[in-house]
């Protein structure tokens, strides 16, 4: 039975690679092997040859005699209507020059306004100190007050501002 | 080392690199040999991978042309002919593309157009057993077996037929094809099974029929 299993998908693809000559010895060897043992596999190797050996019955197509002479003749006209190579190479290469300037320059403005941004928009802790400064170097005498109801008392009564003038006094 | 130094690279022994090469030197009649001795066999795959040979000369002028505006930066890195079948391949993909989107447009899938079936209809009609048991002859031989070719895949009809009618190895069908000589092994096995399922009731009613299989 086992004679005419099915062949499996290695051993399809090796036989068409059988009949290209295209596997190595040890392929060959066991392809050969299961060619003795199956009808299976000799009438595959058998369609598969003699339907490619069909291919043989396509026309020749050939080129028309003045394909060459066409071919060289637009070739020469290429040849004169393109720009000489050297003037081609400098063109490339202020092309890509400008590419990479306009890159630059767009790398530049993006850094530009990233650098912006941050420093508009992320807090920096300096500045933070800045505008807690009074608060700080007044931190003994804020200490002291305890309670905001007792500030809030205080700077009703005025009593900060004329603290604040006799110590600028 | 000889004196062509061809034991460093291998490749400059392939003589069609040599007139490459003096073709890159500014030797046009060099160039000139190579386009008479790949014209034909240029023209005749792009033919039968587009079924149009004024497309395949078209294209064919267009693949020496390409080799020709690139004759200053070319380096020998394979054979001539793998070189100038990647370029045919790569412009006949376009091409098809190209005439695909048309073709959409154009035509309604169920129309069979004024010319009548097409080869593909014709041979499902005569697989589905609509025409009588015959022999066939030359013509009709050539008909069944370009439409049993256009019934493959462009990768698999352009390595059927390198391998065919170039008789190009597998490796160099797989640097022609830009992918590896394991993917061109399974690529031809297809191919000659879907070649072999359209094809064989006619090996076997069909005048090819002489050999007697194992199943008669």
């Amino acid at each position: 039975m086992a004679k005419l299993a099915r062949l499996s998908p290695e051993h399809r693809d090796n036989l068409a690679a059988y009949l290209d000559g295209e596997l190595e010895e040890a392929a060959v060897q066991e392809i050969e092997q299961i060619l003795a043992v199956s009808p299976v596999a000799r009438h595959e190797v058998d369609m598969l040859s003699r339907t490619w050996d069909m291919l043989s019955a396509l026309p020749v197509q050939k080129a028309s005699d003045d394909f060459t002479q066409k071919t060289v003749s637009s070739m020469q006209a290429t040849e004169r209507t393109s720009p000489p190579v050297a003037s081609q190479a400098v063109k490339q290469n202020v092309r890509r020059g400008g590419v990479l300037a306009l890159w630059a320059g767009v790398l530049a403005v993006c850094a530009y306004l990233g650098f912006s941004a941050t420093h508009q928009w992320v807090p920096n802790e300096s500045d933070q100190l800045l505008d807690d400064y009074e608060i700080i170097s007044n931190l003994d005498k804020l200490q002291e007050v305890g309670t905001i109801e007792f500030l809030q008392v205080l700077k009703a009564k005025n009593t900060l501002a004329e603290h604040d003038e006799h110590s600028a006094k | 080392m000889n004196q062509n130094g061809t034991d460093e690279n291998p490749v400059l022994r392939d003589p069609d690199v040599r007139l490459m090469l003096r073709a890159k030197g500014g030797d046009e009649t060099a160039f000139t040999k190579l386009v008479a001795n790949y014209q034909d066999r240029l023209v005749g795959v792009l033919a039968h991978l587009l079924e149009n040979k004024d497309v395949a000369e078209d294209l064919a002028q267009e693949v020496f042309l390409r080799i020709y505006r690139a004759r200053h930066g070319y380096e020998p890195t394979a054979k001539f002919s793998t070189w100038l079948f990647r370029i045919a391949n790569n412009l006949a993909n376009n091409q098809r593309r190209n005439t695909g989107r048309k073709k959409e447009v154009a035509l309604n899938v169920n129309d069979s157009g004024p010319l009548g079936p097409r080869p593909g209809e014709r041979l499902i009609a005569e697989k589905s057993g609509l025409m009588p048991n015959r022999q066939y002859d030359k013509s009709e031989m050539c008909t069944m077996v370009q439409a049993a070719l256009a019934t493959l895949n462009e990768k698999q009809r352009m390595a059927v037929l390198l391998h065919k009618f170039e008789e190009m190895s597998y490796v160099d069908i797989a640097a022609a094809l830009e992918t590896t000589p394991t993917a061109v092994k399974s690529l031809l096995s297809r191919a000659r099974d879907n070649l072999r399922e359209i094809l064989e009731p006619y090996v076997k009613q069909g005048t090819l029929g002489t050999t007697e299989t194992e199943e008669e």
